[in-house]
């Protein structure tokens, strides 16, 4: 009883006290811990002459003026990109052998065991086809993506980028750091996603994951190229093909880039008013980067953590992909009937039915939207790659399936625009713990395409281009 | 069939209708109970704010204030009397003490969500005060005391007004209107009434804002004209009234010889003299946990091409500042 009342009493006079401290305190005691760690520092640590950061300023000089930033920083995300893109190639041609042999063998054993066909299909032409497929596509980008980047961060040359773009997002009502995140998107949504981290303000934050979408991925490039090298470039000299094509993914990424500006103007002035936060950024010292710790966090952080989730979504979705193509209705089968069902919507939108088709049940990993694709116009029982030469390509698609150049932009449009894929939603709800946010990246997204492209259409329509 | 359908509608409208806590009329109840609770807290901040001001409320300005018909009204203030919130002498109309306690909570309550509106979740200050009205109503005494500890109890409002404490006193505004100011030395603003909301947009959009340091440079019958050393206000006597002042304190002194960081020359060192009172929660946090405390070093090393923001070495690392935040920090040339 005593002991309650005394308790009481504490706390009535902390209390009291309180009241009677001046509404600095708080600064005064930051001041006195800097003031007491200043006083350890100086006793225990040595520096030279004030001078060491003159070769630091030189190069911070260089990398943020306005005629050499630039371009340096915009040569650099290229060369990272392309060196993604073409070695990532080479390697998963070598993994696809394997791992698609493995498959072949394992096709072969089930077959000479006397399995019945439909086990047999379902487990290596549904299961482990999707996941060899998503491996396979999804793991060389990323292992040389990531280290790339990985690289950029731990030299200190990220957070100048982020200070020479802060204007741009400052105007948007976004952070600076958001220009890392977006190119951290440009390896893995998800990986974008949960890089948002960087960016204290909750405010800032979540406009940085809403939008990080708008940035095309790793998954998304082959689609973008093999649009961009079948489509536009081939009504250019064959000897400028491949530079036709990388400007114009070069220029479908820019309007993502437009998007995400857009869109994160427009969260900033509805859903998520509010001033912009505290914008503080460190530009640390640069250093030599630490081989180990990039192998590390580009590996078993980001590649490993990303590949593993993608896996997870990989194998249902192959499973219903081979159901699809397997249960037939008529003469035709449930993913060609579905396609047609879907097929005057898609035409809506200058697409057809066959591409939404292969976006809802690709929803897991963009990467197998081509192949799913190239199933039903194919009329295979599996996903496979399609014909090999660009020519053969545009003959199945134009004068086999009825596209048209509206066709192709427009499925340029919608694989940036559309919704993320399973992993980033996941990814989406795990970061921000909330079922809203996660349902807003995919209506918006979602909502953002659905419009473009009807847009588009409708205007090519109108003007008799298509 | 016909009637096997029609029974199981009406079975599923009658569920739909009862069940507790989702059912329509479960819901409806929750809806009118936190509706009557708004009213009655309403009615009773108005009762405390002319208690205040030494004149007293009547049905009829009850009325008007929540802006419901004088029998609602009457209701209303029988309703409370019951409850024994307040005591009717003649038409005039007075708070009890379990009354005043009540009003001094959701008052609490505002304040409190106001402050936490504008510095943790950076809010405009205009919209602030919108906010807080619809979200008072809703905090226990429990989870209000958790809100005030988390906000490392504030004592005053983003308009200067004070937050009543746990115990339920109200500290007294030491300003006064800057109309009953009479000197021409400076003076610094406490507090910007927010009501009525027309002359608040006003003084928001004249420029003025809390803890500015102004100076009276001419009155006539028409016009308020004020002046913080760079820019003119011009505001109506009705509005300035609305603006209130205080002497200044011995530390604003320091500031007046000081400039905000974001006019300290590329080439020119600085000494932190203090952070601006207007940074608080969030961003003060910041600014204080990057070791931006008075007495330390400053100056700007690397500018971005636009102009904004631009970096400072400070204690041996590189920060980048945006504009507005640099505007917010007091330094002396050194």
């Amino acid at each position: 009883m005593s002991a309650e009342l005394q308790s009481k009493d504490i706390l009535a006079k902390a209390e009291a006290l309180r009241n009677s401290l001046s509404s600095g305190f708080r600064d005064e005691i930051v001041k006195s811990l800097y003031t007491e760690a200043e006083h350890i520092a100086k006793r225990a640590v040595k520096t030279a002459a004030e001078k060491r950061y003159d070769l630091d300023q030189k190069i911070d000089r260089l990398v943020t003026s306005p005629w050499t930033g630039l371009p340096i920083m915009l040569l650099l995300l290229t060369v990272i990109i392309w060196l993604t893109v073409s070695g990532a190639n080479v390697v998963s041609g070598w993994i696809a052998v394997v791992l698609f042999g493995i498959g072949d063998y394992g096709r072969a054993l089930f077959n000479q065991i006397g399995m019945p066909w439909w086990i047999t299909g379902f487990i290596w032409d549904g299961v482990y086809l999707g996941l060899a497929w998503v491996v396979s596509v999804m793991l060389p980008p990323m292992m040389i993506f990531f280290p790339a980047f990985t690289f950029m961060e731990d030299l200190g040359y990220l957070p100048r980028v982020a200070f020479n773009l802060d204007w741009l997002f400052k105007k948007s009502g976004a952070h600076g750091k958001q220009s890392l995140t977006m190119a951290m998107g440009f390896g893995c949504n998800a990986a974008g996603v949960i890089a948002t981290r960087v960016i204290d303000s909750p405010r800032e934050r979540l406009i940085a994951i809403l939008t990080n979408n708008f940035v095309p991925c790793n998954g998304r490039f082959p689609t973008l190229i093999m649009l961009a090298t079948v489509f536009v470039a081939a009504a250019f000299p064959p000897a400028l093909t491949s530079f036709i094509a990388a400007g114009t993914v070069v220029g479908v990424v820019l309007i993502g880039v437009f998007f995400t500006f857009l869109a994160s103007w427009i969260l900033s002035k509805t859903l998520l008013k509010g001033e912009a936060s505290a914008f503080t950024l460190e530009l640390p010292p640069y250093r030599r980067p630490n081989v180990s710790r990039i192998l590390y966090t580009s590996i078993i952080d980001r590649t490993i953590f990303v590949l593993w989730r993608a896996m997870q979504t990989a194998a249902p979705a192959g499973a219903i992909i081979w159901i699809m193509a397997n249960v037939s209705i008529g003469d035709s089968n449930l993913a060609r009937a579905t396609a047609d069902w879907l097929n005057p919507f898609g035409l809506l939108l200058g697409l057809d039915g066959v591409i939404l088709l292969a976006y809802i049940i690709a929803i897991p990993a963009n990467e197998i939207v081509v192949p799913t694709m190239m199933m039903v116009y194919m009329g295979a029982g599996m996903m496979i790659n399609g014909p090999t030469s660009n020519n053969e390509i545009f003959d199945l698609l134009v004068n086999g399936n009825g596209w048209t150049m509206l066709t192709a932009v427009n499925l340029m449009l919608f694989a940036l625009l559309h919704n993320p894929c399973a992993t980033t939603i996941m990814t989406i709800y795990k970061e921000t713990k909330s079922y809203k946010w996660a349902t807003l990246s995919v209506v918006m997204t979602l909502g953002t395409a659905f419009v473009v492209t009807f847009l588009t259409a409708s205007f090519a329509r109108l003007m008799g281009w298509a | 069939m016909n009637f096997t359908y029609w029974s199981v509608v009406i079975a599923v409208l009658i569920i739909a209708t009862f069940l507790p806590r989702v059912g329509l009329i479960a819901v409806y109840k929750t809806y009118r109970t936190a509706k009557d609770r708004e009213q009655v807290e309403d009615a009773l901040k108005h009762l405390l704010d002319r208690e205040q001001q030494g004149r007293h409320a009547s049905p009829v300005s009850i009325a008007g204030t929540l802006d419901i018909p004088l029998g609602k009204a009457t209701q209303l203030i029988e309703n409370m009397e019951t409850q024994e919130l307040l005591e009717t002498r003649g038409n005039e109309l007075h708070l009890t003490s379990k009354g005043e306690r009540w009003a001094l909570h959701v008052i609490r309550a505002h304040r409190l969500w106001e402050r936490f509106l504008a510095d943790e979740a950076r809010m405009p200050l205009e919209q602030v005060h919108n906010e807080a009205q619809r979200r008072e109503h809703s905090l226990t005494e429990l989870e209000l005391n958790d809100l005030d500890a988390a906000l490392g109890h504030p004592t005053r409002d983003p308009h200067g007004d004070p937050i009543p404490t746990r115990e339920g006193t109200l500290p007294k505004v030491e300003g006064m209107p800057i109309t009953a100011w009479q000197t021409d030395r400076p003076v610094r603003i406490v507090h910007l009434e927010d009501e009525p909301a027309l002359a608040y947009e006003q003084i928001l959009a004249a420029g003025l804002r809390l803890g500015q340091v102004i100076r009276i440079l001419e009155k006539t019958q028409n016009r308020y004209l004020l002046s913080d050393g760079e820019t003119e206000y011009k505001l109506a006597p009705a509005v300035a009234a609305n603006v209130h002042v205080a002497a200044l304190p011995e530390s604003e002194m320091l500031k007046r010889e000081a400039i905000p960081l974001v006019e300290l020359a590329h080439d020119q060192r600085g000494e932190i003299v203090m952070l601006d009172d207007a940074v608080q929660g969030f961003t003060r946090r910041r600014f204080l946990d990057l070791g931006l405390t008075p007495g330390t070093v400053i100056y700007p090393e690397l500018q971005n091409f636009f102009g904004d923001p631009r970096a400072y070495r400070i204690r041996g690392t590189l920060i980048a500042l945006r504009k507005d935040q640099a505007a917010q920090i007091w330094v002396k040339s050194i």
